[in-house]
């Protein structure tokens, strides 16, 4: 059974190419959600095994949606994939609950890396 | 407006496409603009709020808009689609938030908004009557139009 994968970000070129990369790395890709709220209802649906999560979104953004899923599940595992890699944003995240974290642009093989590091 | 505020979105635009697009840039002559105006066709438009506030706009024409959307999706687009419109948005919004990193670097914390996108020319974005510091940045696919407005927070 492939690993389940919800993916988190409000641009729809950034879900697709996500999906791509993660669904051709043998996981399977369970939900797109496109701000921190949708991401949050969507995780408590359908239990994904990772949620990779952008920050700047509408709505609720990233760094919110993972305190609230890991309110809720803490053993949740969640890799934040964003363009702001500043120290404040990383060490905010981690405090949050991030994982791991991975800086836009990348390559298909960091975004791998990372996630199969945490579910295999 | 500080020149120091507009480096590290050059520096940015440089990393970023060179990564996402695969293609090396390169910078033209720096010019000053008293507001943030843009003539371009087609303008992706970020926010900066924190120690430094204001926006960072990244313009360019159709046809050029539509070369990058077709690179980063690794296909020639037909139509400039809401797929097409997200990629163009989501490089403005890889630039600005790979600039944020370089700001804080030089003791600005900042953060970004979503990125929109206004299509049309001789648009006059902003209400600040913040001067803007407007680079080109050039390419093989045509030419990006960085048009940086930001002034510290008072």
């Amino acid at each position: 059974m492939p690993k389940r994968v919800l993916i988190t970000d409000d641009a729809l070129f950034m879900r697709i190419t996500l999906k791509n990369i993660l669904t051709k790395g043998g996981y399977e890709v369970v939900g797109e959600a496109a701000n921190g709220k949708e991401s949050v209802d969507l995780y408590l649906q359908i239990k994904p095994d990772l949620v990779t999560m952008d920050i700047t979104m509408p709505e609720m953004d990233g760094i919110t949606a993972v305190r609230e899923i890991k309110k809720r599940d803490p053993s949740a595992n969640i890799i934040m994939c964003t363009a702001m890699g500043q120290k404040n944003m990383v060490m905010e995240a981690v405090a949050a609950g991030a994982k791991d974290f991975i800086v836009k642009p990348f390559q298909p093989d960091k975004v791998l890396e990372a996630v199969q590091k945490l579910i295999g | 407006m500080k020149v120091e505020y507009v480096n590290p979105f050059i520096t940015a635009a440089f990393s970023v496409i060179e990564t996402a697009l695969n293609i090396k840039a390169e910078k033209g002559p720096l010019a000053m603009r008293p507001c943030v105006f843009t003539s371009q066709q087609c303008n992706i438009i970020t926010g900066v709020t924190g120690m430094v506030e204001g926006q960072a706009i990244y313009g360019m024409s159709l046809i050029t808009a539509d070369r990058i959307a077709s690179q980063m999706l690794g296909q020639q687009i037909r139509t400039f689609d809401q797929l097409a419109a997200s990629a163009i948005a989501e490089l403005g919004n890889m630039i600005t938030g790979n600039a944020m990193a370089l700001l804080s670097e030089a003791g600005y914390i900042c953060d970004i908004t979503p990125p929109s996108i206004v299509r049309g020319t001789n648009v006059k974005i902003s209400t600040l009557n913040i001067p803007a510091l407007v680079v080109p940045i050039c390419l093989g696919l045509g030419e990006i139009e960085l048009t940086v407005s930001l002034q510290q927070r008072s």
